[in-house]
């Protein structure tokens, strides 16, 4: 599997390391309304279909960015990269 | 008490071997400061670069140099500026320039850095760097991180057949015995 590095061009997937479920960059407030159960869902609920993800992965073994990979279960086919911090940034976090 | 004197010696002990068609050797010359970007400091970085060395920023892939001054790109936001230290360019005077502009570290202490050069140069590196080297894809001025023989390394295509392979200096032995077996294995 090859992903397409928005900053380096194609790397082979075995740079990079799996994370998760690129929903965890919406952590909810810590201090908002109904906490506990924003916090619940946030750490432990999960839509699992079969098709179409978004990940997070880490260029561990190249420049140790942090992407968001949309990525097919069923074909591994792979339609969009972008780096994390543009997710992150384009939802209106600072950083 | 012992009268104990420290002396400076590179991590490698100066290692340099030529083989058929390739050349291996430690570089214990050049000085590596990291320069990491402030928020919204892109411009005034590379503004000092500028008129300090003539230097641009690195862009991802590519490193840009000027004046005897290189910088190798480390991931967005970083970059390495490496260069011989001398009595009007030292460490503390590179980092003294960009106070302003950047935030550094010295970083001379924990990289080593392999040169590889010659003709056969990049069948050495065939067998063990998993990136592509072909003159396209590569070309001299480039640079990537990636890993060699299960150590995280830096390439750096310095000229058409001569390399920089630049590790962490705490694995130096392991990521020297990876490269010169490889050297070894390829040379004809």
């Amino acid at each position: 599997m090859i992903i397409n590095h928005p900053l380096l061009g194609p790397r082979d997937a075995t740079e990079f390391v799996y994370l998760g479920d690129a929903s965890m960059i919406e952590r909810p407030n810590g201090f908002g309304e109904d906490v506990a159960d924003a916090m619940y869902e946030y750490v432990y609920l999960r839509d699992n279909p079969a098709g179409e993800h978004r990940e997070l992965w880490y260029h561990e073994q190249g420049d140790r960015s942090w992407l968001v990979v949309t990525r097919n279960t069923l074909t591994h086919e792979i339609t969009e990269v972008a780096l994390a911090r543009d997710v992150a940034r384009s939802k209106g976090r600072s950083k | 008490m012992a009268d104990i004197t420290l002396i400076a010696a590179p991590v490698l002990g100066g290692f340099n071997h030529e083989f058929s068609n390739c050349t291996l050797a430690e570089r214990s010359d050049i000085a590596l400061i990291s320069v990491a970007v402030p928020r919204d400091g892109d411009t005034a970085l590379s503004t000092k670069l500028d008129t300090a060395w003539t230097l641009t920023m690195p862009t991802p892939s590519t490193t840009t140099q000027a004046n005897g001054m290189r910088a190798i790109p480390l991931t967005a936001d970083q970059f390495l500026l490496a260069f011989h230290p001398d009595t009007n360019r030292t460490e503390v005077s590179v980092q003294d320039d960009l106070a302003e502009v950047g935030y550094t570290t010295v970083q001379t202490d924990a990289w080593v850095i392999l040169e590889l050069s010659g003709e056969g140069a990049t069948s050495a590196l065939e067998r063990i760097c998993p990136l592509d080297l072909a003159p396209d894809a590569f070309p001299t001025g480039s640079a990537a991180r990636t890993v060699m023989e299960h150590l995280g390394a830096m390439i750096v295509r310095v000229d058409n057949t001569r390399f920089w392979l630049m590790s962490a200096r705490s694995s130096a032995m392991s990521f020297l015995h990876a490269v010169e077996t490889s050297c070894r294995w390829t040379a004809s």
